[in-house]
């Protein structure tokens, strides 16, 4: 009876038809596998190489040193020096003094240009006339004398030197002229200009549309900077104790079940909702300051709130009971129980948490448009003062000062507002990495 | 020992996890049409060993076979052999009972589909009958066929898991402690099924209790410590067994 | 308008040294020996510190915001009147709770009273945070629906503000293109992010995991103003000139391909960790059965793994479209600001949040229909992505709870 045997199958070592035909299928189930990685990949590869391409050279800045006389004559005719009197002058008659300056400097060197005085005038940045202005005013005693000073150049001077203009297509561009771009490669021979370092970049604050040469980011990250400090002593404490409370103390009943879902529900609502929350009872009811760091942050806190909860609960609930009965067991109360045992515990991951909500608000952009904070802001707003109060004064912030420049039209803005984003993903960069060193350092696994 | 025909037989089995040496130059035999049981204190290497048979250690990245496993003399760890190929050939039942989240029907037609067993569905629903009544199921499930395998009891899972199995027509079983998670009289009706399956099949057991091992198989394997200590006729192992650590173990001295 | 830092600096002062009043006068009831104590000297301290503090800042901070709100005309007390009163409640509650200590008492249970009120406040601010969103946003949008036709706004066929009056102003045709450029980002990002998800916890060996998931994970953590400019510099002249152009589609950089694809980038992390999560929790027993059977891996997922794991991928999908919903950079940025019906991929088309955006920013006048609307839209919006929400969060939670 079991004498024949129970083979019903074919050799192992000849592959049938049907299993290398499913074996293609894992192959190709594989490669398509491996190709959506892949393109995730290359997706990162090409965003940050296009930011970078087009950003990293607003950290470099074209400048012209220029040899000139301040005429007492145009600066301050009554020759008193004084303050009041010498402001009268404005960048217009400023701006006459240094392109005369230039327009000597280039007969000097022998540079002959076949363009009208108000073409090379134009060489120069909008801004140096100011520039100028600010530092006669700041030492009255220069007047009179020669001063050797850098100024910034036109935003098109400086893209040709970044390869952004060249002779073709300053042909057709009615913002420059070949001439100009002579006399610049002229000025390079002699030294005279040159492209360095761009610190104002990132501590000047914005200009106009007409001088992107002098737009920096000064305003925008003293303002981030604000919220970031509003959002981490509001959110911080009020995050960390609603945690508390909905982890280790709430009652399991309808009230906390609706409190659960709804913070599920907050953290997942559009940022621009806490953008018409904040314009609706912070701007229009409670009539505070447009465009104050103190109204953006405190919608940027209550967006971050519960994406600071949901992880606070997860690195309470992820410290064992054990603890708990332990602490319980010799005598101290509930409070004590997780304020002495539980939070120190669960501290590391909370801050982890915390930090990845602050680079969320960080790089949020949507909801600070409608408070206000896209509007454009020379002055640096102190953080507080009697009238506007704490962080009242108006801001911007660095991803709204991305958005501001890629409304304006002048090309030389794309390379502001790529040059921004690297900023910005520098300090995200930063504190993520501060997360994930607080994760590895002090992470403990039970 | 009986001469029935060697179904499997292994050859200086060596296994690694990583750095861990888990199974130490086993040999042994197996024979067609028999239950032969796999016993030893846990952590002994039963259950690795068992899953060598069909290959299903590949799936863990760690894990190293060195030795020779033949199935029928075809060496299965040899290059040309397809472990998917092989697993048709090769069924396994889990220690828990593990359906798929689909309905009785598909828990057991999922083999001979992927397979290609069946050419229509007539073909398919004569499969599926004949696999759960060989589990001893058909009565119980033959007006739920629609239903998902997840809602039967623990020990109609098992079943179905044994239905499931034999629907790829498999020629050896292999079954990883299938009452651990059952209840008693689950337990009787699966060691029941176990003893009728013999008749067709070539069954291995990996089992943590001896009396269950005395119970359904012919032939007892006793590992300990990555070794094959002692391998001979169940009935032998139990009455007169030759090596010391077998008979601390069944005298309940080790384990 | 009513000053702050006067009073919350009294106040502030008072509870510090009624801390230390109380530590000491706690202290000096039993010459020093704690046992007599019901508590640790500093308990008592503490119920000074919080008897003060608390309902003095809470009138404090409450009343100022009331003022503010309701306009200075609700301040019906003089502020100096309103700061003297502040003061006084601070230092009645320094005194009272400051006189009722003494060894009896049971001075951390009422501290830690006090502290579970602050604790329980906290929690309350979320849903203080739901009914603002909701009352502010439904009081705007009842003024906008007293001004303008709801049946336009519902279910007009144009978009065309003109703030000389006779505005048509429809959510229809703001929703196509929302639904559009969302449905070209879904299309994106779930087959992406779903296999990417499943190569990387089924396939990758150690070495590429430890490399791709990091690097999709970065592409998480980039806001959106990123992607914005990422479409607005490279995506979109890329796509007008290698595609739309050629292919005679149009000439317009901005358009719902541009947004949408740039948008199914930021959604491929988001795809993929969630579905990575949810794969994850599908138990290995169930892929031991299949591979046991002889089903190859790629058959085990196919016909196990994601079957098994299908409501919570569903979740995860309708959690990504709320998300690509209510996206509001990319989409300002990328899509344009051309409110129309149109089935071309590269035309710009605008969404709900672009005009959200574009009705309330620069100078806005509060009582006319055109910046009202936003708040209409955006109360539109709420409700869409809440309910896509609310039914992604219970799918997920029932699918988790079947594998706890």
């Amino acid at each position: 009876m079991t004498a024949h045997s129970t083979k019903k199958h074919g050799s192992l070592l000849v592959k049938d038809a049907r299993t290398q035909r499913r074996n293609n299928a894992e192959l190709r189930f594989r490669a398509y596998g491996l190709t959506a990685v892949i393109v995730g990949i290359l997706a990162l590869i090409v965003l940050l190489v296009s930011i970078f391409s087009n950003g990293i050279s607003a950290f470099q800045q074209t400048k012209l040193m220029i040899t000139l006389e301040l005429p007492e004559a145009k600066l301050d005719q009554k020759g008193q020096r004084d303050l009041d009197v010498m402001k009268k002058v404005t960048t217009i008659g400023y701006s006459k003094v240094l392109g005369n300056g230039l327009i000597d400097q280039l007969d000097r060197l022998g540079i002959a240009t076949d363009l009208k005085d108000k073409d090379v005038r134009e060489i120069l940045s909008k801004e140096s006339a100011a520039t100028l202005r600010d530092v006669v005013l700041a030492d009255p005693s220069l007047i009179g004398t020669t001063v050797t000073m850098e100024f910034l150049v036109n935003g098109r001077i400086d893209g040709y030197f970044k390869g952004r203009v060249d002779r073709a297509s300053a042909e057709l561009d009615k913002n420059v002229k070949p001439g100009q771009l002579d006399i610049a490669d002229a000025l390079t021979e002699h030294g005279l200009m040159y492209t360095q370092f761009n610190l104002d970049f990132i501590l000047a604050p914005d200009a106009s549309d007409q001088r992107p040469e002098a737009a920096g980011l000064g305003v925008a990250i003293l303002g981030s900077i604000y919220m970031m400090l509003v959002v981490l002593f509001v959110a911080l404490p009020v995050g960390v104790a609603a945690s508390i409370y909905l982890e280790e103390f709430a009652p399991k009943n309808r009230l906390t079940d609706v409190i659960e879902v709804n913070i599920s529900n907050l953290a997942a609502v559009p940022s621009i909702v806490y953008g018409i929350l904040g314009l609706a009872i912070f701007i229009n009811m409670a009539q505070f300051n447009q465009s104050s760091p103190l109204v953006g942050g405190l919608v940027l806190t209550l967006m971050t709130l519960p994406r600071i909860i949901i992880p606070a609960r997860a690195a309470l609930k992820s410290v064992p009971p054990s603890i708990r009965d332990a602490a319980l067991g010799v005598g101290a109360s509930r409070m004590q129980t997780v304020f002495h045992h539980v939070l120190p515990l669960a501290a590391p991951g909370i801050l982890t948490g915390v930090i990845i909500g602050l680079g969320q608000a960080l790089g949020e952009t949507a909801p600070l448009l409608l408070i206000g904070m896209v509007a454009f802001v020379r002055e640096y707003p102190a953080a507080f003062t009697a009238d506007a109060g704490l962080f009242g004064e108006a801001s911007t912030a660095l991803p709204v000062q991305v958005f501001n420049w890629t409304q304006r039209a002048d090309p030389a803005f794309v390379e502001r507002a790529s040059g921004a984003i690297i900023v910005l993903l520098v300090f995200l960069l930063i504190m993520n990495a501060l997360a994930i060193f607080l994760r590895r350092r002090y992470e403990r696994r039970w | 020992m009986t001469d029935l025909p060697i179904k499997i037989s292994a050859r200086n089995v060596d296994v690694f996890y990583g750095a861990i040496h888990a199974i130490k130059s086993v040999n042994v035999e197996i024979a067609d049409k028999m239950v032969t049981s796999f016993i030893g204190p846990s952590g002994c290497g039963k259950s690795t060993f068992l899953r060598c048979i069909n290959r299903m250690n590949d799936t863990i990245d760690v894990c190293r076979v060195t030795g020779d496993i033949l199935i029928d003399a075809e060496d299965i760890y040899d290059r040309r052999v397809d472990p998917v190929q092989l697993r048709a050939k090769v069924g396994m039942v889990f220690q828990k009972p593990n359906p798929f989240p689909k309905s009785i029907y598909d828990n057991v037609a999922y083999g001979p589909k992927i397979h290609g067993m069946a050419r229509n569905k007539t073909d398919l629903d004569e499969i599926v009958e004949k696999s759960l009544r060989r589990a001893a199921l058909w009565d119980e499930a033959k007006d739920r066929l629609q239903e998902p395998g997840t809602g039967l009891s623990g020990g109609q899972q098992q079943r179905l898991c044994i239905a499931r199995a034999v629907a790829t027509e498999p020629e050896v079983l292999l079954m990883d402690e299938p009452c651990s998670a059952l209840d008693p009289i689950a337990t009787a009706q699966i060691e029941q099924l176990i003893d009728e399956l013999r008749s067709s099949y070539s069954v291995v057991i990996v089992t943590h209790s001896m009396a269950q091992a005395s119970r359904v198989s012919d032939r007892t394997a006793f590992f300990h410590l990555g070794e094959l200590v002692e391998y001979g006729d169940t009935s032998h192992i139990f009455t007169n067994p030759s090596d010391k650590r077998t008979e601390s173990y069944i005298t309940g001295r080790i384990g | 308008m009513v000053s702050l830092s006067f009073p919350f600096g009294v106040t502030l002062f008072l509870a510090v040294i009624g801390f230390f009043a109380g530590r000491a006068k706690a202290t000096s009831s039993v010459n020093g020996n704690f046992r007599l104590l019901q508590a640790l000297p500093k308990a008592y301290g503490q119920t000074v510190l919080f008897s003060t503090l608390i309902p003095a800042s809470l009138l404090l901070f409450g009343w100022a915001f009331v003022v503010r709100i309701l306009g200075p005309d609700f301040a019906v007390l003089p502020d100096f009147v309103f700061q003297g009163l502040v003061i006084a409640i601070a230092t009645i509650g320094a005194g009272v709770s400051y006189h009722l200590i003494k060894p009896s008492q049971r001075a951390r249970a009422i501290s830690e009273r006090w502290i579970m009120g602050l604790l329980i406040a906290a929690s309350a601010l979320a849903i203080v945070t739901t009914i603002g969103i909701v009352l502010s946003m439904l009081s705007e949008s009842a003024n906008f629906f007293r001004q303008h036709s709801w049946t336009d706004f519902f279910f007009g066929a144009v978009w065309a503000p003109n703030f000389r009056g006779g505005s048509e102003l429809s959510i229809l045709p703001l929703l196509w293109g929302t639904l559009y450029i969302s449905l070209i980002s879904l299309i994106v990002a779930v087959p992406i992010g779903l296999f990417a998800a499943i190569y990387l916890s089924e396939y990758a060996g150690t070495r590429l995991r430890s490399v791709a998931k990091p690097a999709i994970e970065i592409l998480a953590g980039i806001p959106t103003i990123v992607y914005g400019l990422f479409a607005l510099i490279t995506v979109g002249p890329m796509l007008r000139d290698f595609f739309a152009q050629p292919l005679g589609l149009g000439g317009s950089s901005s358009s719902v391909m541009t947004a949408g694809l740039v948008m199914g980038v930021m959604l491929i992390p988001f795809v993929s960790s969630l579905s990575d999560d949810i794969i994850n929790a599908v138990p290995q027993a169930m892929r031991d059965g299949s591979l046991g059977l002889g089903a190859t891996k790629s058959e085990t997922i196919r016909q196990v793994v994601v079957p098994a794991a299908l409501p919570g991928i569903v979740g995860a999908v309708l959690l990504a479209a709320s998300r690509a919903i209510g996206e509001t950079m990319i989409v300002v940025l990328g899509a344009g600001a051309a409110a129309r019906f149109d089935l071309n991929p590269f035309e710009a088309m605008t969404t709900v949040t672009v005009k959200i955006v574009s009705q309330l920013t620069g100078d806005t006048d509060f009582a006319s229909p055109e910046t009202l609307v936003a708040f209409a839209l955006g109360l539109s919006l709420f409700v869409i992505t809440l309910g896509l929400n609310i039914v992604a969060l219970v799918i997920v939670r029932k699918y988790r709870e079947q594998y706890e």
